[in-house]
Order: structure tokens, then C-alpha cells, then sequence
């Protein structure tokens, strides 16, 4: 089967009644969870599971996958709205989605939020129907030296996302990492700062990290400031439509983002929470004026949005064409089909072809699905912020401990979400930036355990960051904007000096 | 008169509580069992886990709802059931990790498998197979074996963990077969398996389903299994025991167990090992396990016991030398 074929048989799959019903349901069943802050895609595939028994093995990973990238378009509004994350990876948009908010700009950014998504998530097709191939030898290409040298250079880059001084940047940065080392040391089982706790064996809870940092800080923030309340705006479908410029301005951070979380997302284990920080600072970076963002810049929600959707969708790439997960939720979808009897792997694009090429079109109807759901959705959205806050606000922490309880089902994680909301208050208290944290948070390890794997392997020789080509790569990347980043501070300092002396 | 109610309701409590150890026995079980799993839904332990208690429900006559706790190599999920333990409707399965090696391998799991934990049946055994990259010059387990001798750690194995069945049937091969390789852990076998097809590493002991799908794709070998006799998923992997000088008896399995919180009414055990036991016993399951790579294995409550003082002592060993080389 050519791809063409392959695609036209797929869209006439997925467009079968009994096929397109459990699409449709995955979607906003997806959107939902999304919204929802910390139930995300997780645990509602984990509740799912046992009706996929029912329904066939296709129209469950159909359902399932609608689920997860769903997901990603419900999570930005959450975080657009209340500066509450719906998921760890829309975090990012909420750093300029929530300041639009405040300007009054709700209509525009959601809805650039919903059209960058479903940008993205063509852009992730485009690219999985055609680069399926090449980019699934891309990910045994990679190894450990390589990961951990492209993750440095992401971290290098994106610790310029936050606004503001260097040293508070720096030390949030820092305070990420350290608490990123909570946990079984995977390298030499080690346990370290668990205090002889089991539940943080595995590592403090990401969902309730991001949660208690930006959430329950920020119910904290506006119970103690009453006047708080955001500007609401009633919107008509004209209001909520972006101006000329707006548009304009959307164009190639969409793009950028959809090229970057294409390909972040096939790559196993390193995810859509990267590529959307990543799609942030370089939409910072590459911007006329810096100094906006943070501020309500569109460019830094719709790079963002659209880079984790497509990453959500070339997330299938290593799991559909090499039958390897690329995070515990592609593991979670395997499962499903495991249960159906049918082994994922690299021979199942042949050995059952209407599951590959019905998930692939069903990609593109749910999306589809998702923008048409989603954009009357907007008005209903904004009016949730009329809700008086003394229900609104109980009510989100009641949610934020459901969610975080449904990934583990430990109490202990409930306790946890409380005392980092607190911290997160303290934090904000003082401008240090959450985000920052995260992120050093999300890396950390994943640098740490790469970098001493790929030293062991080379049997402790550090010349095989240089010696692996792709390595070798990222690693002058990292140079060269380090060299970048200290040349235009040292020629922002000559040129202030210089405005100095001109202006004595 | 208010009073006087509160009064026959307290004594209508009296009665039913002292009625409670005759009916554990005769009606068992009066209210939904709950069995806890300490690994994430869809995982394979969990999906073990479905298999064998949708059949249970029916017998049973109640619902049978499985617990996902997750978590520090399936502890978790036993420290869950020993929290909520006390109702007569609390149990668990869990893999051997938790029951032989956790205590050596964490600072405290929180439960004395001795004392704290009363053993029903085994499930099921899994063995290990050894496989290599098919791009790797390995054709048999003589020549991995040949190849590891060369020079200490001329090998490097990937692993789903430090103390995990994966690298202790690795330390454990490589101490009987006189050879040293070099451990690598990972956490799943998925990146175990991208790092053999990408030779960055030369082998691992892997699950036979985590390996079987790349090997009919022509991407990895498997040279050896560890079990005593084939497996039946992979009937051509010829038998480790033997072979490159380890000896006949050599042998290493990964179980799954189901277990009940110390103090469960025996007669409540011996129905679910009744039961549990014809379970297994039906084809049906059997396949549906094999599927999964496991291979139905019951047995009595002392059987279970034996097994876990027997492999505690045989991985203690080899926790023993891997520390000792540290």
C-alpha cells in the first residue's frame, strides 16, 4: 500500500459510524480532562481501559488516542484562563496566556490557542505520514550521548524564558534540579532525599509539582488579594476573532512550533512538556522585542500550543512503526492492545494496516472535531470566569486533589500538592518564576541519567559527546549560544554605557 | 425513647460483630473484594492481575475491583493492601521483587514479608531471554559467552533497573558462566531495546514478549532462555542450563504471586487457592497469560512459601556479590 492509499482506505475506516463514534468521544472526553486541572490524559485512559475490552482493537486506540491529544487543546485553556495548568505541558502558555487575560484579550487568546493546536496537530500529521520512516530511525539513532547533549543545549536555551533578573532565574533553575535528584537514583539505585519515604522513591509527583507551583499558588494569591478578580469581557463571535496582526504575528511561531514539537515528540521519552518550553524561548529569542513576552506576547501561545500538539501526534511514531513507547501513556495504549491479543511492533503497519492508517486519518477527523468543538466552546469558557471566586476557587482545589490523587492514588501526593502550592505562594510572593523550576525539574533528570549512562557506556571516556556526530552537534549548538548569549549582554551593557555618557 | 433505640441499635451491633468470624468463613465474601497491584494499568503484572480476577468475580459472586498502586517496583501496592488490610476482602499479587529482593535493595519497605504477609498461590512464572542485536556477530550463547570472557567488562547488558530481575539474572548468569559484563540500567525494557538495535549496548535479559516482536522483525536475536525447560511463546530459543559452562541446574524466573495480609482467615485462603487453582487450570487463561508472557504455574500456600524463602536467599546471593564487586 502506497501512503496514499494507505491514507484515502484509512479516512474511509475511521469514517465508519461504529469507528467515528468512539473518535468523537475520545475528543471531548479529552477536552475535558484536558480543562480539567491535573486529570489529564492518564487517568482518563487508566478508567477507560476496561471498557476498551468491549469494542474493537482499533476503535479503542482510536478512542484512546483521541483521549491524549485532546487532551492538549482542554489543557491550554485551564492554563489561559486561571494561570492553571489543565497539564503539565500547557504550563508554558499560561506565562502569556493569563497576563492576555488580564489586558482583556480572553476571545483572542484561547482562540489562538485552539487554532495554533490544531495547526500543530496537521503539521504533526503531515509529518508523520511522511517522514514516519526516517524519523523512526532517528530514535534508535539516538543514544544516550545524544540525549544528554540535546538536552543541555534545551536547557541552555530555555532558561532565558524567564522575565526579569538573571540570579532569580538561575536559582529556580537550580532548585528544579535539586529536586529533580529526589528518588531512586537509576544509575546506582541509590535513594536519595526520601527521607525513608516509599511514595518518593519513584521521584516527587510531576503532576503535583506543576499543580501546587502554579494552581493552588495562585487560588492562594487571589484568596489573599479579594480584589483581585480578572477584567471580563462579554464576547461576541467577533470579539473573540483576532485582529489582522494578531494573525500575523501567529504565523511562523505556529510553525516553528509545529516543526519543533514534530520533532521532540517522536523521539522516546522526551515529550511534549519539552517541546513546548523549547518552541517558548526560542519564539522569545528569535522576537523583535524580548521584552514583551511575559507580558501578554500571542507569539507565546501559540508556539507553545502548537508545538505540543504536534508532538502528541508524532509521539505515535516510535510506538506505531518500532513498538516502543515513548512515555508512560503510549505504554498505557500499548496495554490496550495487549489485552486484545495483538502485539505492537514493528510489524504491525503490514500485519494489520487498517489499524495504522485508521488511527493516522482519525488524527486528522478528531482535530478537525476538536477546532469545530472547540471554538463555540471559547464564550462558554470565558463566562466560567464570572463564576464568583469564593465558588470557583474551592471548587478548583477540590479538582486539583482529585487530579493529582488519580495518578498514583496516593494520599501522600494530596499532602504534597498542598505544601508545594504553599512554597509556589512564596515563591510567586517574592517574582521568582515557576515555569523556570519546571523546567529544571523535567530535564534534570533526564540529563543526569543520559550523561552517566553515556558515560559508562563509553566506559568513562567524555571524547563520545565529540565522537558521535549528533552529539557532537548539539554540543556546538550549546557553545555557540552561550558565546551569543554573553556577546549581546556585553553589547547591551557597552550600548547603555554609551547612552549614559551621551546623555551626560 | 430515643435513648432506648440507640441502646437496641448498639446491641444489634454487638450481635452482628460477634457473628462476623462465622460468616468470614460460610459467606465469605459479603461485600466487592479489592486486590491491589502495585504497577500502572495496562502494565503487564496488571494485566495479569484482569485476567485472572474477571473469572474470580464470577465465582465469588461479588465484584473483584483491582487497585492500581503504583510505585517504587511494585511496593508500594503491598504496603496499600497491608494499609487497608483488616476487612477480609483485601488482597494482592505482586511480582517477586517485593517479596524477596525489596527488603535488601530499600532502605525500608514498611512490612516484614515474613510476619506481615500471608502467601495464597503463586500465578504464574516468567523466565528471561538473553537477546542480542541481529546486526551482532553473537549466533550462540557460546560464542556471547566467549565474547564477555575476553577481557572484564568487554560486554555491556542494559537492564530495566539496579536490582531488578533483569539485572540480577544478568549478575547471576555472568557469575556461573565466569565471565564479568557491564551493567547498564535502564527503566523500561522499551529503552533497553532501542539501545540494543541502536548498538550502543550488546544484550539484555529481557521479558520473551518484550523481545519477541523485534525478532520477527529481523532486528534482534535471542541466544538463551533461562527457564528449565522451553517456553512455550518461544519454542526455538534453545535452553541457558547447560550450555557455555553453566551448570544444568541453572535456572531464573520472574512470578507473580497472589498474596492476603497476615491474619486472613485460613479457610478464606484455601478457597481462593481452590479457586485461583481451577482458574489457571482453564486453557483459555493459560493462553491469555502466555500472551503476556506468563506461564500458569499454581500451587498450594506452602508452595508459594517455599519459593519466596528460596529465591530470598538465592538473589540475596547474588545482591551479595554484586555489592561486594562495587
Amino acid at each position: 500500500m502506497t501512503t496514499w492509499e494507505g491514507l484515502l482506505y484509512g479516512i474511509g475506516f475511521a469514517l465508519q459510524p461504529g469507528v467515528l463514534v468512539y473518535c468523537v468521544l475520545g475528543v471531548v472526553l479529552g477536552t475535558f480532562v484536558g480543562v480539567l486541572p491535573g486529570i489529564g490524559a492518564m487517568a482518563a485512559i487508566s478508567l477507560l481501559l476496561p471498557v476498551t475490552y468491549y469494542i474493537t482493537p482499533e476503535a479503542a486506540l482510536i478512542m484512546l488516542a483521541g483521549v491524549y491529544y485532546g487532551a492538549q487543546y482542554g489543557g491550554a485553556v485551564a492554563s489561559i484562563l486561571m494561570r492553571l495548568p489543565g497539564t503539565p505541558q500547557s504550563a508554558v502558555t499560561a506565562l502569556d496566556g493569563y497576563p492576555m487575560v488580564r489586558e482583556g484579550r480572553t476571545g483572542v487568546a484561547l482562540f489562538a490557542a485552539m487554532a495554533s493546536s490544531f495547526a500543530g496537530s496537521v503539521i504533526g500529521i503531515a509529518v508523520l505520514v511522511m517522514l514516519a520512516g526516517w524519523l523512526s530511525t532517528a530514535a534508535t539513532a539516538f543514544g544516550a550521548a545524544d540525549y544528554a547533549a540535546m538536552m543541555i543545549l534545551g536547557l541552555v536555551a530555555a532558561s532565558t524564558i524567564g522575565t526579569g533578573q538573571f540570579a532569580k532565574g538561575f536559582a529556580m533553575v537550580t532548585l528544579g534540579l535539586l529536586l529533580g535528584c529526589v528518588g531512586t537514583d537509576v544509575n546506582s539505585g541509590v535513594q536519595r532525599f526520601t527521607f525513608g519515604q516509599t511514595e518518593l522513591l519513584d521521584g516527587i509527583n510531576l503532576v503535583a509539582l506543576a499543580m501546587g507551583l502554579f494552581g493552588v499558588a495562585e487560588v492562594v494569591a487571589n484568596v489573599q488579594d479579594p480584589d483581585r478578580q480578572g477584567v471580563v469581557e462579554r464576547i461576541g463571535f467577533r470579539r473573540m476573532l483576532p485582529a489582522w496582526a494578531d494573525l500575523r504575528q501567529m504565523g511562523w511561531p505556529t510553525l516553528r512550533g509545529g516543526a519543533l514539537g514534530s520533532f521532540f515528540g517522536a523521539l522516546p521519552g522526551t515529550g511534549s512538556t519539552l517541546s513546548s518550553f523549547l518552541s517558548y524561548a526560542m519564539e522569545r529569542r528569535v522576537a523583535r522585542r524580548p521584552e514583551r513576552f511575559g507580558k501578554g506576547a500571542i507569539e507565546g501561545v501559540a508556539g507553545p500550543e502548537s508545538a505540543n500538539n504536534a508532538a502528541a501526534i508524532t509521539a505515535f511514531v516510535p510506538t506505531l512503526t518500532l513498538g516502543i513507547p515513548g512515555d508512560p501513556i503510549m505504554a498505557l495504549m500499548l496495554g490496550a492492545l495487549v489485552i486484545h491479543g495483538i502485539q505492537p511492533g514493528p510489524l504491525m503497519l503490514e500485519a494489520r494496516p487498517e489499524m495504522f492508517w485508521g488511527l493516522v486519518a482519525s488524527f486528522g477527523i478528531g482535530n478537525l472535531l476538536l477546532l469545530i468543538l472547540n471554538l463555540p466552546l471559547i464564550g462558554i469558557w470565558v463566562a466560567m470566569l464570572r463564576i464568583p471566586f469564593r465558588w470557583l476557587y474551592p471548587a478548583i482545589l477540590v479538582f486539583v486533589c482529585l487530579g493529582v490523587y488519580s495518578v498514583r492514588g496516593l494520599t501522600f501526593d494530596i499532602v504534597a500538592v498542598a505544601a508545594i502550592g504553599l512554597a509556589g505562594y512564596l515563591l510567586a510572593l517574592a517574582a521568582f518564576s515557576p515555569a523556570l523550576l519546571l523546567l529544571g525539574f523535567v530535564l534534570g533528570p533526564l540529563i543526569e541519567t543520559n550523561l552517566r549512562r553515556a558515560l559508562l557506556i563509553s566506559r568513562g571516556d567524555p571524547m563520545v559527546f565529540l565522537e558521535r556526530p549528533i552529539s557532537a552537534v548539539f554540543v556546538v549548538a550549546t557553545i555557540a549560544l552561550l558565546l551569543l548569549s554573553l556577546w549581546q549582554a556585553w553589547r547591551q551593557r557597552r550600548n547603555a554605557r554609551a547612552d549614559r555618557r551621551e546623555a551626560a | 425513647m430515643t435513648i432506648d433505640l440507640t441502646r437496641r441499635a448498639a446491641l444489634a451491633c454487638a450481635v452482628a460483630l460477634a457473628a462476623l468470624p462465622a460468616m468470614a468463613q460460610d459467606d465469605w465474601p459479603t461485600a466487592p473484594v479489592h486486590v491491589f497491584v502495585g504497577f500502572p494499568a495496562g502494565s503487564s503484572p496488571d494485566t495479569l492481575a484482569r485476567i485472572i480476577t474477571e473469572p474470580l468475580a464470577q465465582r465469588l459472586g461479588q465484584p473483584v475491583v483491582v487497585e492500581n498502586k503504583p510505585g517504587a517496583g511494585g511496593v508500594i501496592g503491598v504496603q496499600q493492601m497491608l494499609t487497608t488490610a483488616g476487612d477480609g476482602h483485601t488482597f494482592g499479587t505482586t511480582i517477586n521483587g517485593p517479596l524477596t529482593t525489596a527488603q535488601r535493595l530499600m532502605d525500608s519497605t514498611g512490612y516484614d514479608v515474613e510476619a506481615d504477609i500471608a502467601p495464597v498461590t503463586l500465578i504464574a512464572t516468567s523466565p528471561l531471554v538473553l537477546a542480542v542485536s541481529s546486526a551482532s556477530e553473537f549466533e550462540d550463547l557460546q560464542g556471547f559467552v566467549d565474547a564477555a570472557g575476553a577481557e572484564p567488562e568487554a560486554l555491556a547488558y542494559g537492564s530495566v533497573g539496579q536490582g531488578s530481575g533483569a539485572h540480577l539474572t544478568a549478575e547471576l548468569f555472568a557469575d556461573e558462566a565466569g565471565v564479568s559484563m557491564l551493567h547498564i540500567p535502564f527503566t523500561s525494557y522499551a529503552e533497553v531495546t532501542t539501545s540494543i538495535m541502536g548498538g550502543e549496548i550488546d544484550a539484555g535479559f529481557m521479558a520473551p514478549s518484550a523481545a519477541l516482536p523485534h525478532v520477527e522483525a529481523g532486528n534482534m536475536r535471542m541466544l538463551g532462555i533461562t527457564s528449565a525447560e522451553t517456553f512455550p511463546q518461544a519454542p526455538d530459543v534453545p535452553v541457558m542450563a547447560g550450555q557455555a559452562g553453566l551448570p544444568d541446574d541453572f535456572r531464573a524466573e520472574l512470578w507473580n504471586a497472589f498474596i492476603a495480609p497476615a491474619g486472613t482467615d485460613p479457610a478464606v485462603i484455601e478457597r481462593l487457592n481452590t479457586e485461583l487453582g481451577e482458574i489457571l487450570a482453564d486453557p483459555q487463561v493459560q493462553e491469555k497469560l502466555l500472551a503476556i508472557g506468563w506461564q500458569a504455574a499454581p500451587g498450594t500456600p506452602a508452595d508459594l512459601e517455599e519459593r519466596i524463602v528460596a529465591d530470598t536467599e538465592m538473589w540475596g546471593a547474588v545482591i551479595d556479590r554484586v555489592e561486594a564487586g562495587e
